[in-house]
């Protein structure tokens, strides 16, 4: 018998710990007095950011008397297990930091505050892109204050073009340049690219990713897109490493010199120039590759459970977090850029000084203008992978191009449900 | 001296309620779980046996399930017998033992994390290794980029990892060996390599057979190494996805099927429970022989 014990706890595996509860809980009422305690959670902004933050509060707390704030920063590895915890207990933070794919799963559940329902006077002080990156698609409703946005333009490597015999001064600048040079490149043993297309990719390209409430990403454009790279693939343009490589993954290859071209942001030139500064040395920046016209958008916001117990408090913070003084405070510190209607003004965005840092700023809050968040808000970590794992399969020649996609739109469509 | 019956009972407290938290309890949830549609953000209605209907006709499933129980056999293998012929080595009374012992332990206490980077790094399409096979004038083998490459990579750093924890316990073992069969055997006039097979292994064999269970069910469970070397994708198109990670991939996030990575983990748990069962008895017949 004892045996037996012994050999169940050896055996014993990872276990999901999720109860059946976590039946939203509805906090106090929106419209209360701004008064009392919240608590704020960012999502990795100390230590480098903890005197702004701290200042932050200490501004909400002077303009509101009687309220406090206690701001808890968790690490960005581990945040969305942290969130997903306190979502499944019902217990999120007054005040949390979550980007629309974060919110999403959130609103669905009835777990946030719909802001266009409670601060019916809100929505005109943001940036209408950014706003519409916290709504249900569809149903409506906005579930988050935007917060720090970001876009960028696309790195490339001037060396590494030098060495091929491409003009240097000439990156591409649609798809079929892409295509072209980096098969050039590719005849010098020399790969373009780091990743297979992301989602966003596919909207960069032109392709419509979703419609009404299913994927349509497997579209005869997607497969054109999908073709293109495989086309790389096969040249050697595409490094083997994409298939099975996010983001963080290609970026890290650029930075090694070992891919030509990669899309960044602002934050990424300062990287280079700290981290990698021979690549600094030949850094070419380009706009982005787009059949659309418009660029690609990260955002950021912050979001107001309904199982917070001081609402009123919790959405005057949020706002007050988000406002375009703030929001334009915290821009020039970080490498970010405003998600308000009124921040983008600033003289910080719209004049350059010279220097790599404040073109790529200007031309970056340029871009936003009319830049789109491609990625649904429904697309999940996932279906991300699904995309991944398919279009490895496309690359590979296990499946074609068609057949991969149509897969992958099986699989997010399930996942949906 | 009055005994009160509640006393063991007391002491026990602390150690049970610890237990009842962390392990009882998730256990119990996790086979409610696999019962249900349960997601991340709770709720999650009863559906019978459907979890493990869907398993049966998962493709990622039996894909996971196949690489689990080849890593199992890939590893088990060279963990029963390297750290043997290591823990040999290290047992001998030399100058300066200590720190081979040391070198062969550092992995065992060395971060994960820390071992997949640089496992990374050294087998990367432009790492280490293939430049060093380029240079010899050979082609760059994609180690991190071929699903079955990518398995045998993984199951080289368990071993790796494995080596000096397995070599400890077989040097706590060796010290067990009586010595006085070792003499007796010199003076029948055996030499080193008939005392290994006569007195060394068959004084061994049962804790082979623990090396030998424990090292399967870690080999079965494998995770960090695959996920480490993959980038958390499980190899190109999920081909080298093991148990494992195909639990941690349908169940993460807000978006994760909780009630399936429930029902995928009670499969993992019954098959773990079967393995060391089967070795059990394998081993209490060789002790009755």
């Amino acid at each position: 018998m004892k045996r037996r014990t012994f050999l169940a706890g050896l055996a014993a595996v990872p276990v999901a710990g999720c109860g059946l509860s976590g039946t939203p809980s509805t906090g106090s009422s929106a419209t209360g007095q701004v008064t009392g305690e919240i608590t704020f959670q960012t999502w990795s902004l100390k230590p480098k950011y903890t005197d702004y933050v701290n200042g932050v509060i200490d501004a909400f707390q002077k303009k509101h008397q009687g309220t406090a704030v206690k701001w808890v920063d968790q690490p960005a590895d581990g945040y969305l297990a942290k969130v997903m915890a306190d979502a499944s207990a019902g217990s999120l933070p007054d005040v949390v930091n979550v980007p629309p794919d974060l919110s999403f799963p959130l609103a669905r559940a009835g777990q946030l505050v719909d802001l266009d329902e409670t601060l019916e006077d809100a929505k005109p002080e943001y940036l209408a892109n950014a706003w519409q990156a916290f709504e249900i698609p569809g149903k409506g409703g906005c579930y988050g204050f935007p917060w720090y946005l970001n876009t960028g333009p696309v790195f490339y490597n001037k060396a590494l073009f030098r060495q091929a015999g491409l003009d240097p001064d000439k990156p591409p600048t649609n798809f079929e340049e892409l295509e072209k040079q980096a098969l050039e490149l590719a005849e010098k043993k020399i790969a373009m690219l780091g990743q297979t297309p992301s989602i966003a990719d596919f909207g960069l390209y032109g392709v419509k990713l979703f419609d009404t409430d299913e994927f349509t990403f497997n579209e005869p454009k997607g497969v054109e897109l999908v073709e293109l790279y495989k086309r790389l693939y096969d040249a050697g343009a595409l490094i083997p490493e994409a298939l099975t490589q996010n983001y963080t993954g290609a970026g890290t290859k650029f930075m090694a010199q070992q891919t030509a071209l990669n899309p960044g942001s602002a934050y990424d030139l300062g990287k280079f120039k700290t981290d990698a500064p021979s690549l600094y040395a030949n850094i070419g920046i380009t706009t982005p590759i787009t059949n659309t016209g418009s660029a690609n958008m990260f955002l950021h916001g912050v979001s107001v459970p309904k199982s917070s117990r001081n609402q009123a408090t919790a959405l005057a913070f949020g706002r007050f977090v988000t406002n375009a003084e703030n929001q334009v405070g915290f821009a020039k510190l970080a490498s970010i850029f405003p998600s308000t209607s009124k921040g983008g003004d600033d003289p910080y965005f719209t004049t350059e000084d010279g220097t790599d840092e404040a073109r790529v700023r200007v031309a970056a809050a340029k871009q936003l203008k009319t830049a789109v968040n491609y990625t649904p808000v429904q697309f999940s970590d996932q279906m991300r992978e699904a995309l991944l794992q398919q279009l490895a399969d496309a690359m590979l020649g296990k499946k074609s191009a068609k057949q991969a996609l149509d897969d992958a739109v099986n699989e997010c469509n399930r996942l949906l449900k | 001296m009055t005994h009160r019956p509640y006393t063991p009972w007391l002491f026990l407290a602390p150690g049970l309620a610890i237990c009842l938290m962390f392990t009882i309890f998730p256990f119990v949830n996790m086979v409610v779980l696999a019962f249900t549609d349960a997601s991340a953000l709770g709720g999650g209605r009863f559906t019978g046996v459907d979890n493990f209907v869907r398993m049966a006709e998962d493709p990622k499933f039996w894909v996971a399930a196949r690489n689990s129980a080849l890593y199992m056999a890939g590893v088990v293998p060279p963990l029963v017998l390297l750290p043997l012929l290591v823990a040999l080595l290290a047992q001998k009374a030399v100058p300066g033992i200590g720190v081979f012992r040391t070198a062969f332990f550092t992995p065992v206490i060395a971060s994960a994390v820390v071992v997949g980077l640089i496992w990374t790094w050294l087998l990367d399409s432009r790492g280490l290794v293939n430049n060093v096979v380029e240079a010899l004038g050979g082609t760059r083998i994609g180690f991190l980029t071929d699903s079955t490459l990518l398995l045998v990579s993984s199951m080289v750093v368990t071993v790796w990892r494995g080596l000096g924890y397995y070599m400890v316990i077989y040097l706590a073992a060796l010290a067990n060996v009586p010595k006085d069969l070792h003499e007796a055997a010199m003076v029948d006039g055996a030499g080193p390599v008939r005392r290994f097979w006569s007195v060394t292994v068959p004084a061994l064999r049962p804790t082979m057979v623990l090396v030998a269970a424990l090292s399967a069910v870690n080999g079965f469970r494998v995770f960090s190494e695959i996920y480490l070397l993959s980038g958390g994708t499980g190899g190109p198109g999920g081909a080298s996805t093991t148990m494992v990670l195909l639990i941690q991939s349908v169940g993460r996030g807000l978006t994760g099927e909780v009630g399936y990575a429930s029902a995928l983990s009670l499969v993992l748990f019954v098959v773990l429970l079967g393995l060391l069962l089967v070795t059990l008895k394998l081993n209490r017949r060789e002790e009755q022989l």
